[in-house]
Order: C-alpha cells, then sequence, then structure tokens
C-alpha cells in the first residue's frame, strides 16, 4: 500500500457564526497565527517526506476557516524544492473555478518540471461553497470542469500551437511553455464524493478515484461502481486506482488515540465543515438524479457525527498502532485500496510530529509489499 | 384556478395558465410564482384574457437546457406570442418577469399595447448591488421580499417531498443559469430600455428592499414617458401584498392605452 500524507492546513478556531465558509468574518484570520500555522503545516509535509511517506498532498479552498490553501500550486512550489523523493499530490485544482484554466496547465507543467516530475495532478469541481465564493455559475460547474479538464490534457500532450474553442473557454493559440516532465503528462486524479458522473468520467480514462471523507459503507459502493465502469470500458481497474482520504489518529493505546481524536479529530466536522445548506447545494451544481440519491440516502450532516458516528462508520482510523494496522487491512484487503491520503493531528505541532512518527515506524512497514512498485504506471493517464 | 394547459413554442413545452375575456394580456411571473393563478391575475382577468406562461424549469415544468441568457426567455415569449397568433398585447411581468418584459420591450416594443413592470430587477443601478438571494435561508428570503411576511404563504410549497425538493432546485437552477453573475442584471440593458416606445407603468412596493426605490427612479428616467406609482404597504410583490390595488392600477392604465390606440 502506498501512504500519502494529506494536509488541510486549517486554522483552527471556534465560532459561533452559522457557517465557517463563505461568509465567516475574515477579522477573524490573524496572520500572524498564520504564518505560524503555515510553517508547522509545510514542516509536517516536509517530515513525512523524511519519515517514508511515499507522497504529499496539498489542495484548494476559498474563504473558510477548514483550509487556508486557496492557491494549492503556491504551496507545492514551496514543498518542491524543501523535498526531493516523495510525490506531491495537488487534490486538487478546482477547475471550473478558474476563469483562465490554461494557467493550471502552465502551473502544474512548472511545478513538474522543477521537482523532477513529481507532481499529481488533482482535477476537482470545488464544493459547493466556492461557487459562492468565487461568483462562478454553479450551473456551469460540470460542462466547465469537463472542457477545461479536455484543455489542460490537450495543452500537455498536443503539440502547440492550436486553437481551442469551447463554450467557456476559447483561445486561439494554445502552447504553453514549459511542457511536463512527466509524460504524456503528470498522472491526473480525481478526488470526489461519489458522484456518478465522476466516476463514469473518470473510469473511461484511468484516472485515481479518490474518495474524499465519506463512510466506508459508501467507499465500498463507490468502488464497486468504479471497477464496473473499468470493465465497461474494456480494461481492469489497478488497484492504485482506488485511493481513499482518511483522517488517522494513533498512539500507544487504544484510549490514548480515542482521547486524542476525541478531543481534536472533531473540530473539522464541528466547525471546520459547518455551513449553510444551500452552501452545500448551489443552484445547478448538482444535477437531479444526484440529489435524488443524496437526499433518499442522507445520513447525518458532519456537524451533526459524533465521535462513535467517525468510529463505527469508517470516517476515521483511530487506536494503538495494532489497532490501526487491524484497521487498514480492511481498506487494503477488503477494498483493495491502494492508496490512503492521511492528515494527522495530534493537538500541537510536536505531538503531530510524534504521532507520525509512531504511524511510520509501526503501522506504515507492515503494508510495504508492494515498495518496489511505481503506484504512477499505467494509471492516470 | 384555469385547468393548465401545455403549448408548443419551436419544440419547447409550455405551461399556460388562461382565463378572462377582453383584450389579451401576457402576465410573466416572478420567480417563486410560477404555475400559479394569484388574486392578482384573478383581478385582471376581469377585463382581460390574461395568458400566463411558466418559465421553463419553474413550478415543475420541464427545464430548457438552450436558456443561457435573459434574452433567450425573452424570445422565448414573443415566439410564444406568434403561437398564440397574437400581434399585440398587454406586457405585465413582476421581478424576474419584470426583467423578461423590460428585454422583450426593447426588441419589439411595437408588439406591445402597453408594458406594466412590477418592482422589475435586471438593470445595474449605481450605488445599489442586490442582496445575493441565493446565498439566504428560507426566512432571511421572506424577509428580504415581503413587507409583511404572512402574505409569503400564498407562495409556499404545498408540501416538502423529495420530488417537490428536486422541483425547488430545478427552478432555482433555472433562475441561476441565466441570473447568477452577473446577479439580477443583464449589463446590455439599461442603454436599450431607451428604445421602449410602448407606454409603460412602474409599480413599485414602497418598501422594497430587493430593488428599492432608487432602482425605480433609474428604469422611469431611462424608459421614455414611463410613469411610476409606488404602494405604500408593499416590499418586493406589491401584486401579491396589496392584489387589490395593484390590479386596478394595471388594469386602469392598460384600459386606457386601449382607448387611446
Amino acid at each position: 500500500m502506498k501512504f500519502y500524507y494529506f494536509h488541510l492546513m486549517p486554522y483552527t478556531m471556534e465560532h459561533d457564526e452559522a457557517s465557517s465558509w463563505v461568509t465567516l468574518s475574515n477579522r477573524h484570520y490573524d496572520p500572524a497565527v498564520g504564518h505560524t500555522l503555515y510553517h508547522q503545516y509545510l514542516d509536517q509535509l516536509e517530515y513525512a517526506e523524511a519519515l517514508g511517506w511515499d507522497g504529499i498532498c496539498v489542495n484548494e479552498h476559498h474563504q473558510n476557516c477548514y483550509g487556508t490553501m486557496p492557491s494549492p500550486n503556491v504551496m507545492a512550489a514551496m514543498l518542491v524544492r524543501r523535498t526531493t523523493r516523495a510525490r506531491i499530490a495537488i487534490l486538487g485544482n478546482g477547475l471550473p473555478l478558474r476563469e483562465n484554466p490554461l494557467r493550471i496547465a502552465e502551473e502544474i507543467a512548472m511545478l513538474d518540471v522543477a521537482s523532477g516530475g513529481r507532481i499529481v495532478s488533482g482535477f476537482v469541481r470545488g464544493i459547493g461553497a466556492e461557487y459562492y465564493s468565487t461568483a462562478v455559475n454553479p450551473t456551469h460547474s460540470r460542462e466547465r470542469f469537463y472542457e477545461a479538464a479536455d484543455l489542460i490534457l490537450r495543452a500537455w500532450t498536443e503539440p502547440g500551437p492550436f486553437a481551442f474553442d469551447g463554450q467557456f473557454y476559447r483561445y486561439p493559440y494554445v502552447n504553453p511553455w514549459p511542457r511536463p516532465l512527466q509524460q504524456p503528462h503528470p498522472p491526473v486524479w480525481c478526488p470526489s464524493q461519489g458522484s456518478s458522473e465522476t466516476v463514469e468520467w473518470a473510469a473511461k480514462r484511468r484516472f485515481p478515484y479518490l474518495m474524499v471523507f465519506t463512510p466506508i459503507k459508501r467507499i465500498a459502493q463507490i468502488y464497486g461502481e468504479y471497477r464496473e465502469a473499468c470493465e465497461r470500458f474494456g480494461y481492469t481497474a489497478s488497484r492504485y486506482q482506488l485511493s481513499v482520504n482518511l483522517p488517522i489518529c494513533v498512539a500507544e493505546t487504544d484510549a490514548k488515540a480515542e482521547a486524542i481524536a476525541r478531543e481534536h479529530a472533531m473540530w473539522v466536522y464541528h466547525v471546520g465543515l459547518r455551513m449553510l445548506p444551500q452552501f452545500w447545494q448551489p443552484p445547478g451544481y448538482t444535477s437531479e438524479s444526484s440529489l435524488r440519491r443524496l437526499l433518499s440516502t442522507r445520513g447525518k450532516m458532519p456537524t451533526e457525527l459524533t465521535y462513535e458516528d467517525l468510529e463505527e462508520g469508517g470516517y476515521i482510523i483511530c487506536g494503538s498502532p495494532a489497532t490501526v494496522r487491524d484497521k487498514l487491512r480492511v481498506f487494503a484487503d477488503e477494498l483493495q485500496a491502494g492508496i490512503v491520503c492521511s492528515g494527522m493531528n495530534g493537538g500541537t505541532h510536536e505531538k503531530t510530529l510524534e504521532m507520525m512518527q509512531l504511524f511510520a515506524e509501526e503501522v506504515m512497514p507492515h503494508f510495504r509489499e508492494d515498495a518496489q512498485v511505481d503506484e504512477t504506471v499505467g494509471v492516470g493517464r | 384556478m384555469p385547468e393548465p394547459t401545455v403549448l408548443v413554442v419551436r419544440d419547447t413545452p409550455v405551461q399556460l395558465l388562461r382565463a378572462g375575456s377582453g383584450p389579451p394580456l401576457l402576465y410573466l411571473h416572478g420567480a417563486g410564482a410560477g404555475g400559479r393563478w394569484l388574486g392578482f391575475q384573478q383581478k385582471l382577468s376581469q377585463r382581460f384574457d390574461v395568458i400566463a406562461p411558466t418559465h421553463p424549469g419553474h413550478a415543475g415544468a420541464p427545464a430548457a437546457e438552450w436558456v443561457e441568457h435573459i434574452s433567450d426567455l425573452a424570445f422565448h415569449y414573443l415566439d410564444l406570442l406568434d403561437t398564440l397568433g397574437l400581434t399585440r398585447v398587454h406586457l405585465v411581468g413582476a421581478s424576474f418577469g419584470g426583467w423578461i418584459a423590460a428585454e422583450m420591450a426593447t426588441f419589439a416594443s411595437h408588439r406591445l399595447a402597453s408594458l406594466v413592470l412590477i418592482d422589475p430587477v435586471g438593470i445595474k443601478v449605481e450605488g445599489w448591488i442586490y442582496p445575493f438571494l441565493f446565498g439566504m435561508d428560507l426566512m432571511e428570503m421572506v424577509g428580504m421580499i415581503f413587507r409583511n411576511p404572512v402574505a409569503a404563504l400564498a407562495l409556499a410549497p404545498s408540501d416538502m417531498s423529495l420530488d417537490t425538493i428536486v422541483e425547488m432546485y430545478r427552478q432555482s437552477t433555472a433562475v441561476a443559469r441565466v441570473a447568477w453573475n452577473p446577479y439580477l442584471y443583464d449589463p446590455l440593458l439599461r442603454r436599450r430600455l431607451a428604445r421602449i416606445a410602448a407606454p409603460t407603468l412602474l409599480a413599485w412596493g414602497a418598501h422594497d428592499r430587493l430593488a428599492p426605490l432608487a432602482c425605480a427612479e433609474a428604469w422611469r428616467k431611462e424608459i421614455p414617458g414611463a410613469t411610476l406609482q409606488v404602494f405604500d404597504d408593499s416590499g418586493h410583490v406589491p401584486h401579491i401584498e396589496e392584489p387589490d390595488a395593484v390590479a386596478a392600477a394595471v388594469t386602469e392604465f392598460c384600459v386606457a392605452r386601449e382607448a387611446t390606440s
């Protein structure tokens, strides 16, 4: 199994407002605190490489305290020069949110060349709230996503210059310098929460599918749909096309791990993902069929989840090294997931580093049957 | 309430409510009032043949994927007039429907015996940014639209079943498609308002918080000869909050234009 260290870079704070997104005033953001946090978070990502993680991950979110990386490519650029081995996975750039998505083709190519071909390029639509923050019309979200992805992939692979004439994006000259180092282009991943349209689109292109913050039952269901779609497209999915993003909390004993998770892992759900309903589902962002599926199977909102829900639902993995190994086995052996992206939170920077070290020493070595395999060969392209 | 019928306009099915007798009057509803026969429409139908289509995607009507811009809806309703064989009508539009009506008038005001705009949106007014309804919950929205929140019950959904929620989502999607950004206006419309040659009445709620009276002044300035009538006990939807007074004013205005045309 491959391990990627994932960071949200949250601005951890308490507040009484109805939403941590879009409308939470940025007067709450103290840049001096932010300076310290950025450096701690980047230190953690760099430490993950030193401890043996295969990749480190950044991601894009706007106008919130949940994740303070409006430009993931800026963070990736900082990591490129401070790391030498680990893949740097940008999970991902919100394609429809850009007025000029050719900039994404350019920025990823820059990072790929500078990093010596270590970039993984996630393509996402951005969550609903992002359409309030950027004012991009959410009813165009899916069409813009497909069109921007097509543009970027062509910009990476077709010799320029060529003309591109889409519904939303039009260029007389597509000819980005530099070109990416990885050929034909950096691996593309699709982080998603399981919309059937995205499953089809990713499976068709062999783009790995990353389930984000989803209960394990639903992960199993979506993986099944993805594998089935791959078969329909005439191939069998590699295990490295099936990845999962879930927080891990490990400590010497189960009781210690639970105490840490209860104190620090709940913030993401209870505060970080607190949001007005309309921010989850702006008009036209979701297809009617996906909305029906969502409403008829609707579980709890993130703010309603208890620690027990997270633990029993398999939203998080928590426990002693032995317990964490057992729980990871379910993902490795039963779900046949090839890549686990995980963030950790020990409560303080130092305790987080300790937790990472414990995981790297006591858990990771037990899942290294595939140490010699390159997870990007044959997938994502 | 008249029995709804379906009329096919250039391959797009249109749900239609039609009642009354007299000169034809096309009524374009605001967002959230589609498929309804309000007291206001009933009163107008005493003197006019009131034709009230439901906008595509509203009130359970199927969405029309080809609608990309507010002018698509304006041409859609000019096509509807052609389909019905009506060369000249009184045109009444409220709020979002007023925006469509104003666009129609800039393209084809010779087709209009008169134009009535009830608290329309659709133009940029200096110093004013329309509050973003898409970001509001239901109670905030009601507070923004109605002076008297009880009047909002006229537009309440019949239930909150899965089907109803999906229909409401389809409706807000249809509005967002043409009105998310720029929000509630067409940058090209304001300069074109000078082309409107039809006699025009602006009916406005004194307490409109979405498009306050300053907006009414901008419309009055741009449309040649337009008259403004303010309704003192209304917010954004005077035809729902003071249906008798607004219907009387509209009837009087349109009947007078019948006499002079």
